[in-house]
């Protein structure tokens, strides 16, 4: 006999885009002076107490400024075990520009590229690497001061406000950060998701995550018809169907959007998420 | 034209006039009109570089282990201070580190609310009385105490108070003299009533350099006999002061 379930969750897509309003009206509300969440996705401060860092930007700072302190290992280590738990949500669940590339996957562009999904996304590990070695060579956080999607979207948004507001500002910094901004949309538009799966060194570390992370895709055995449908609505191009025999799925590209768990025939019965080991 | 059309056009006329608005500069700025500004006090002396937050790291350091996250310029903006603006274009090297960019409107308050909250540790925290921003300068040919009056805005707006400034009192006003121990928040810089402020922050660094030769000013002046301090007070620092008076004040927030 079949359970009873006693609630059910809503639909994974509209759970995360509520998700992802959330962190950015708290985000938004520290403008307006309310300190529940202060600064940007890269480094921030909750209810004024917990640092939070991000892990890539710590290794970028540690790398460039060559030595160790307790402080900012503190910073880390909760934003760490949030993604020891749920892997690498946070490019599906949290990054706004997950948003705004999603608006853009709905337009109808005549070329478009699914490079991205083809290659292998271990290439990513080039950029990420090469950006800490060049962090440690020119001691300077390149990658997050200069050409982070994360640290140049809050910059824009505290920017602009700033900037109606006639408080002090940097021009030609509003005027960079809007532009990086529209440049990644442009990329997206005629290469869909590479800037996801393959250049951004944020995600990659979340990837890393994922081997370990208690969040995973679970396969329930035997009822599959291989109709595909998962990996045709997967934008990271993960081989969701492929790996149905083994039981789990831990790739490094999995985002945890939930798109498999909805387009499957079998309205999620096989390809389910799961938090345990 | 049609209807919808019209609707969008006067939306977007009202929303613009709206931001005109709240921000006057831009305004002006649209308008070509020339701003009205005066030249900075002690103009011979560079700032040589950036003002820092409170509390932060030596320039190298505190290079590498900003991330710009922006925890600092959001927390003063939420502390209602608005110092701190980030580095643009202009100097790629310091690209996206916070910095104090305009004294005369936005001073820091010393709040000590940025260096508890840096998640890099690129700001330590510390007492105010160490912190090290810069160094305020006045200018002894600008300075309402230095000519006549009696004035004491700087030493009412300083956070540390007696602790920095020491006083020269006598007949020719309330002397005020800033000394090293002076952390350059610039709140001073702000309250000053002169048009353009008579006071001026530098770093520290400079004011190693250059202090022989503003302490020599400095003794100069009060060294000076009645006569000869006359005729320097009334031919040439009151002329400038009322020409600053004339051009028009600049609105204090």
């Amino acid at each position: 006999m079949r359970e009873k379930k006693f609630f059910v969750l809503p639909r994974y897509s509209l759970l995360r885009r509520l998700t992802l309003l959330i962190v950015l009206t708290l985000f938004i509300l520290q403008l307006f002076r309310v300190k529940v969440l202060v600064g940007g996705l890269s480094g921030s401060l909750l209810i004024s107490w917990i640092k939070l860092l991000d892990p890539f930007a710590y290794l970028e700072s540690l790398l460039a400024s060559k030595n160790f302190n307790l402080q900012t290992l503190w910073a880390v280590l909760p934003v760490l075990l949030i993604y020891f738990i749920f892997g690498r949500s946070f490019c599906g669940w949290i990054c706004p520009m997950d948003l705004l590339f999603g608006l853009l996957d709905r337009l109808k562009v005549p070329y478009r590229f699914s490079i991205a999904q083809r290659i292998s996304s271990s290439l990513g590990f080039l950029v990420f690497f090469s950006f800490l070695g060049l962090s440690f060579f020119f001691s300077l956080p390149l990658f997050t001061n200069y050409f982070s999607h994360l640290t140049n979207f809050f910059r824009a948004i505290t920017g602009i406000y700033f900037f109606l507001f006639d408080l002090p500002v940097d021009l030609s910094l509003l005027v960079y950060s809007l532009s990086l901004i529209l440049f990644l949309l442009i990329m997206e538009l005629i290469l869909p998701r590479f800037w996801c799966r393959i250049l951004c060194p944020v995600g990659k570390f979340y990837g890393l995550l994922n081997k370990v992370s208690l969040l995973h895709l679970r396969y329930k055995e035997g009822e599959c018809f291989h109709c595909r449908l998962c990996d045709r609505q997967c934008y990271m191009g993960v081989n969701v169907s492929q790996n149905v025999g083994k039981g789990k799925l831990r790739s490094q590209d999995c985002i945890y959007c939930g798109n498999c768990v909805e387009a499957c025939e079998t309205k999620g019965k096989i390809v389910k998420f799961k938090i345990g080991v | 034209m049609k209807r919808r059309d019209f609707l969008k056009i006067s939306a977007l006329g009202l929303l613009s006039t709206g931001i005109l608005k709240i921000n006057p500069d831009l305004a002006l700025s649209l308008s070509f009109r020339k701003k009205e500004e005066f030249e900075p006090p002690l103009s011979h002396i560079p700032i040589e570089g950036i003002i820092r937050p409170p509390g932060a790291l030596p320039e190298r350091e505190f290079r590498a282990k900003c991330i710009s996250c922006g925890v600092c310029v959001n927390v003063c903006h939420t502390m209602k201070y608005d110092a701190l603006a980030v580095v643009g274009l202009r100097d790629l090297k310091n690209f996206g580190t916070p910095y104090v960019k305009d004294m005369r409107d936005f001073p820091c308050g010393l709040c000590m609310e940025c260096p508890k909250h840096c998640p890099t540790g690129a700001l330590q925290p510390l007492p105010k009385e160490r912190v090290a921003m810069g160094q305020a300068l006045i200018d002894f040919s600008l300075c309402f105490g230095w000519n006549g009056d009696v004035c004491l805005s700087c030493s009412k707006a300083c956070p540390l108070g007696a602790f920095v400034f020491d006083f020269y009192n006598s007949e020719w006003g309330n002397q005020p003299y800033i000394n090293e121990k002076c952390v350059g928040c610039g709140l001073c810089v702000k309250y000053c009533p002169l048009g353009g402020s008579a006071v001026k922050v530098i770093k520290k660094e400079t004011y190693k350099r250059i202090r022989e030769e503003y302490d020599a000013q400095f003794q100069r002046l009060l060294n000076l006999s009645m006569e000869e301090r006359y005729l320097v007070v009334y031919n040439e620092n009151l002329p400038k002061i009322m020409a600053r008076g004339r051009i028009l004040e600049r609105e204090y927030r």
